[in-house]
């Protein structure tokens, strides 16, 4: 089985999620020194690829909108699927006339794109950039990847799932996701910070933690509220170490910013539980 | 290759009543759709004509009918670059730039449309104008600009309301919209600390810099530390990092309070706490790794 992707995201096709998906990108631009130019274009090809699905996968409605980002020397592939109509109809579209524009812009900005869609099973859209003189990342072991346990139906809307690896690259991106995840909270200036500075902690602390080579976290977001959860972590107390992890005689991050914290068991191993929010 | 001239260009950029009505809509579908040619201003033409009428007759009066049915397409691709932290009308000068390009030489005889020719050579004059520019390699400035407005903004508002702002906050206070607000947030962490001479702001002319506020602050902190565990890696913490840390993660202070007591901004003290972090996380390893 091939490698599993470094950057799994799985969200709900609202539109402010698209957000998320651009940061991310951004995150691993800094991870692997991209150039910004090549990062611009992989960021406007895969806006169009998410806004598709935004606008014309599940007819009005919300679903759910993946991205997988892998990363090899010198590329880097894009694939965002859906699970509803997605790109399909104007890829038709394009065989008679006009192609649609967000179609032509992938095409025009990555070096390969795939289109593949299966009835009922919806869209995928994979782009390869060429991405020169970009560090390589270490390879991941070729491993069912274990995703966090979130996005049931009823809370896709609010909720969403992140697996990454290396750990390079995650203290590169989940920052930058949590900050926006912050600010939709509503979170002050202040507390989107501690999210950033419990975010660091994290990166920081699960490599030891988590039984595979993904650091997978849920995040749920209400107003003034973001719940986390980091999992699946190897059930020997790994959970109560990042919470009491402190440097230098400081108290620990995690257990100092955070509003309230607990385990819960997740099949055979268990995962970690935060409550940030911010009380005005 | 036909050179643009500056008395095309206001024409290029103008906009008549239905593209504002047109971008009006597509800024409301927040998206992707381009409608078809023929409904486009100026369309009573057929486009074949046009370009028959101008690239073999040298027809100008075609050819601006052509930029004005082409232009919402140019305007929706400009705006995928929206974010590059250029302003909007240098891009679309860029972009529609590319669409000249294109009306030129475009072959309406290989039966592709002109649109599916457009898209590409569009894009890529915006690409050749950020490598040309530079931009790749600089902090571009108008992100660094708006990143010392966001910056401002934060410490107009803490001061007013008595606590940070949202981002929320500091778009509608900016007019900015939010994303831009989160980039300049995260613009900020990447960019280089500002000098501890620096006078303060409101500071009168001679008096304390910053290196020197954060001295006197910490004769006051020292001798707590004196009674504290004192960690070897800590030692390795510039002063005012330690005295940061402290103030945090012992006297239960936030960055907005922080901020105010050491006369820097919250965005700074968020900066330095990330980095002193990461820098007692790193000494820390190193310590266990030799023990």
């Amino acid at each position: 089985m091939a490698a599993p992707p470094n950057v799994s995201l799985s969200l709900s096709s609202r539109p402010e999620n698209v957000l998320l998906v651009r940061e991310t990108l951004t995150g691993v631009a800094e991870a692997i020194g991209l150039d910004s130019t090549v990062l611009n274009d992989i960021r406007t090809a895969s806006t169009e690829a998410c806004n598709n699905v935004v606008l014309h996968a599940y007819a009005g409605e919300e679903g759910p909108l993946e991205l997988g980002i892998f990363i090899g020397a010198s590329m880097i592939e894009v694939v965002v699927r859906d699970r509803g109509a997605g790109i399909r109809p104007r890829i038709l579209s394009a065989r008679d006339a006009a192609p649609g524009i967000g179609v032509s812009v992938i095409q025009a900005l990555a070096q390969r794109v795939e289109f593949s869609c299966a009835e009922s099973q919806g869209t995928e859209v994979r782009m390869e950039f060429a991405t020169p003189g970009t560090q390589a990342l270490e390879p991941l072991p070729r491993e069912d990847l274990a995703l966090p346990a979130v996005a049931q139906a009823e809370e896709l809307a609010t909720t969403l799932g992140i697996a990454i690896a290396p750990t390079r690259l995650a203290s590169a991106v989940l920052p930058r996701l949590l900050c926006v995840l912050a600010a939709r909270a509503q979170f002050s200036t202040d507390r989107i910070s501690d999210a950033q500075l419990v975010a660091d902690a994290l990166v920081a602390q699960t490599p030891e933690a988590i039984g595979g080579s993904h650091l997978g976290i849920g995040v749920s977001v209400a107003p003034r509220r973001l719940e986390l959860r980091v999992g699946p972590l190897r059930t020997d107390r790994a959970s109560w170490r990042i919470v009491n992890s402190a440097v230098a005689g400081l108290s620990p991050v995690v257990e100092k910013l955070t509003n309230q914290y607990g385990v819960v068991a997740v099949g055979s191993s268990e995962a970690l539980t935060l409550r940030l929010s911010d009380q005005r | 290759m036909r050179v643009e001239t500056s008395s095309e260009r206001p024409k290029v950029v103008g906009k008549t009543h239905d593209e504002q009505q047109m971008e009006e809509i597509e800024m409301a579908a927040a998206a992707t759709i381009t409608p078809k040619p023929r409904s486009l201003p100026g369309a009573g033409e057929d486009p074949q004509q046009l370009f028959v009428r101008w690239q073999q007759r040298e027809d100008h009066q075609a050819r601006e009918q052509l930029v004005r049915q082409f232009m919402p397409l140019t305007r929706s691709l400009a705006r995928r670059y929206g974010r590059s932290s250029e302003p909007f009308e240098d891009l679309l000068q860029v972009a529609s730039l590319g669409l000249l390009k294109a009306l030129d030489r475009f072959d309406p005889e290989r039966g592709h449309s002109f649109q599916s020719f457009a898209v590409p050579t569009i894009l890529g004059e915006m690409r050749r104008y950020f490598r040309d520019s530079g931009w790749a390699v600089h902090v571009p400035r108008g992100a660094q600009e708006r990143a010392l407005k966001v910056r401002h903004a934060q410490e107009h508002l803490s001061s007013e309301q008595g606590r940070a702002p949202t981002v929320n906050q500091l778009a509608q206070y900016l007019e900015l919209d939010g994303e831009e607000v989160i980039d300049a947030l995260q613009a900020t962490q990447a960019y280089e600390t500002m000098s501890l001479d620096t006078p303060r702001p409101g500071a009168e002319e001679g008096t304390l810099t910053y290196g020197e506020t954060v001295g006197r602050e910490d004769e006051r902190y020292e001798l707590i530390e004196l009674d504290a565990t004192v960690v070897c890696a800590l030692k390795h913490i510039p002063q005012r990092e330690r005295l940061i840390l402290r103030m945090r993660f012992v006297e239960d202070l936030t960055q907005t309070e922080i901020a105010a007591r050491m006369h820097i901004s919250q965005m700074q003290v968020s900066r330095l706490l990330r980095r002193s972090l990461e820098q007692l996380r790193v000494l820390t390893r190193a310590t266990e790794g030799v023990g």
